[in-house]
């Protein structure tokens, strides 16, 4: 499957946007486990997934061309 | 009396004019945080209209500030950063209250501040006061204008005002669980480009006029995330999660553990003396002492209602009108026997609690009087 990767603030460092070809990948759970195993960093850091711009809050199936964003917390002021 | 010359250019502003400037001089907003982000947001709610501003912020001015914060001068340092602001706002427009809360928002005081606002502003600098703020105006259904900053990046939101759908959403929907502490780089240890919070405080102003207003589309359940170095904007829609539980009475509020990831509501729950003398201080709690009428020590009948366990039964007959209830005895067994039969009769409707160990346990306090 193939999926195009954004993310924001500190996770941009370490996971560029990106095109990724995935397989063994079609839910959003498996999607994570799989960011979380290539970028260990993220496994420590509260984050939330969107697929097509819509937060999720619970395990979604992903189609081919699904956009991801990965968004991190912002604290500053 | 509006000033006509004052607000003329909004005033002839098509899709804004006289209805939406009404509205501004009748609202009122909490803005938490003079900082970066606070700087320009009471700066343009001011010059709007916004009929009273109020700011919290416990900190003074120092050099390290002023790239940023260019509502103060070199003048300034060391000066409390609400009395300055406020100082400044007045005569930037002296026909609206300004409103100074020179403390830091906590767990005792936050409903006693934002009650009084239609709107809360959040330009905090750490997430403890931002998970405080959301959960409080959660709690109340305030409506909350979320704004933070990252590097070159900020981010922007709208909680607890409903879609069109009749949807509310709270920053716990994005983030259930608070970050670790170091877990986040703050202003002071990632850096900032001043300009940033200006331009994202400028936007949360602009949001909070939008909805009181009532024009264009607030980001209502709308993540926003700007990036300063790209110009690029990207919005993330909010939905409900499934994975966090808010207190459901202010007494569960005040009991939350600092940096708790959830409340977790039990039936009933089991509370030491500290948290009960707490509950007790701020009125929030119907107490009872369900001993036998010969037992010692005899208590304060003006603080503890004494209904003996021999008598529960018929007691409970009655409807009780306190949201929150204490129950005590000697050693913290019979409380929770009357904590459950309460429990069995008011569910999740009223918050049951059991001081830990009865009086024996704390008979310190109990006899000191």
């Amino acid at each position: 499957m193939k999926l195009e990767i954004i993310s924001f603030g500190k996770i941009s460092e370490f996971i560029h946007h990106q095109q990724v070809e995935i397989s063994n990948v079609t839910n959003t759970d498996q999607l994570k486990s799989y960011l979380e195993t290539s970028f260990p960093e993220l496994a420590d850091m509260k984050y939330k997934l969107a697929v097509n711009q819509n937060i999720i809050q619970s395990n979604q199936s992903l189609k081919n061309q699904d956009v991801v964003a990965i968004m991190p917390p912002f604290s500053g002021g | 009396m509006i000033d006509h010359e004052r607000y003329s250019r909004q005033l002839v502003l098509k899709g804004f004019g006289a209805i939406a400037q009404n509205k501004l001089i009748n609202s009122s907003i909490l803005v938490v945080g003079a900082g970066g982000l606070g700087c320009p947001i009471i700066q343009y709610l001011a010059a709007a209209g916004i009929g009273t501003i109020g700011i919290v912020d416990n900190d003074t001015i120092s050099l390290s500030n002023l790239h940023r914060q260019i509502l103060f001068t070199s003048e300034d340092l060391g000066q409390p950063k609400v009395k300055v602001a406020a100082e400044r706002l007045r005569l930037m427009n002296p026909e609206i209250s300004i409103v100074e809360h020179p403390f830091r928002l906590n767990k005792g005081n936050i409903f006693s501040v934002i009650e009084h606002y239609d709107i809360v502003i959040d330009g905090t600098d750490n997430f403890d006061s931002r998970y405080l703020i959301n959960d409080a105006c959660a709690f109340l259904q305030k409506p909350l204008i979320f704004a933070a900053v990252s590097g070159f990046e900020g981010q922007l939101a709208i909680f607890n005002v409903k879609d069109k759908n009749n949807i509310a959403t709270n920053y716990r929907d994005i983030f259930p669980i608070p970050p670790a502490p170091g877990e986040i780089q703050n202003c002071a240890e990632n850096g900032i480009l001043g300009v940033l919070p200006g331009i994202i405080g400028t936007m949360a102003a602009a949001e909070a006029i939008k909805l009181i207003a009532g024009v264009g589309q607030p980001l209502i359940n709308t993540l926003l995330h700007y990036n300063l170095l790209n110009q690029t904007q990207y919005t993330l829609n909010i939905s409900v999660g499934n994975d966090y539980v808010l207190p459901k009475s202010k007494a569960d509020f005040l009991l939350m553990e600092d940096n708790q990831s959830h409340f977790i509501a039990p039936a009933y729950e089991e509370i030491d003396l500290t948290q009960m003398l707490l509950l007790r201080k701020q009125d929030l709690a119907l107490l009872i002492d369900v001993r036998e009428k010969h037992e010692f020590p005899i208590l304060d009948q003006d603080v503890f209602l004494q209904v003996p366990m021999s008598e529960f039964n018929t007691f409970m007959q009655n409807n009780i009108d306190a949201e929150s209830i204490v129950l005590l005895c000697q050693h913290g067994i019979r409380s929770v026997a009357a904590a459950e039969l309460l429990q069995e009769k008011y569910g999740d409707k009223k918050k049951i609690y059991s001081l830990k160990g009865g009086i024996a346990k704390w008979r310190n306090h109990f006899l000191k009087r």
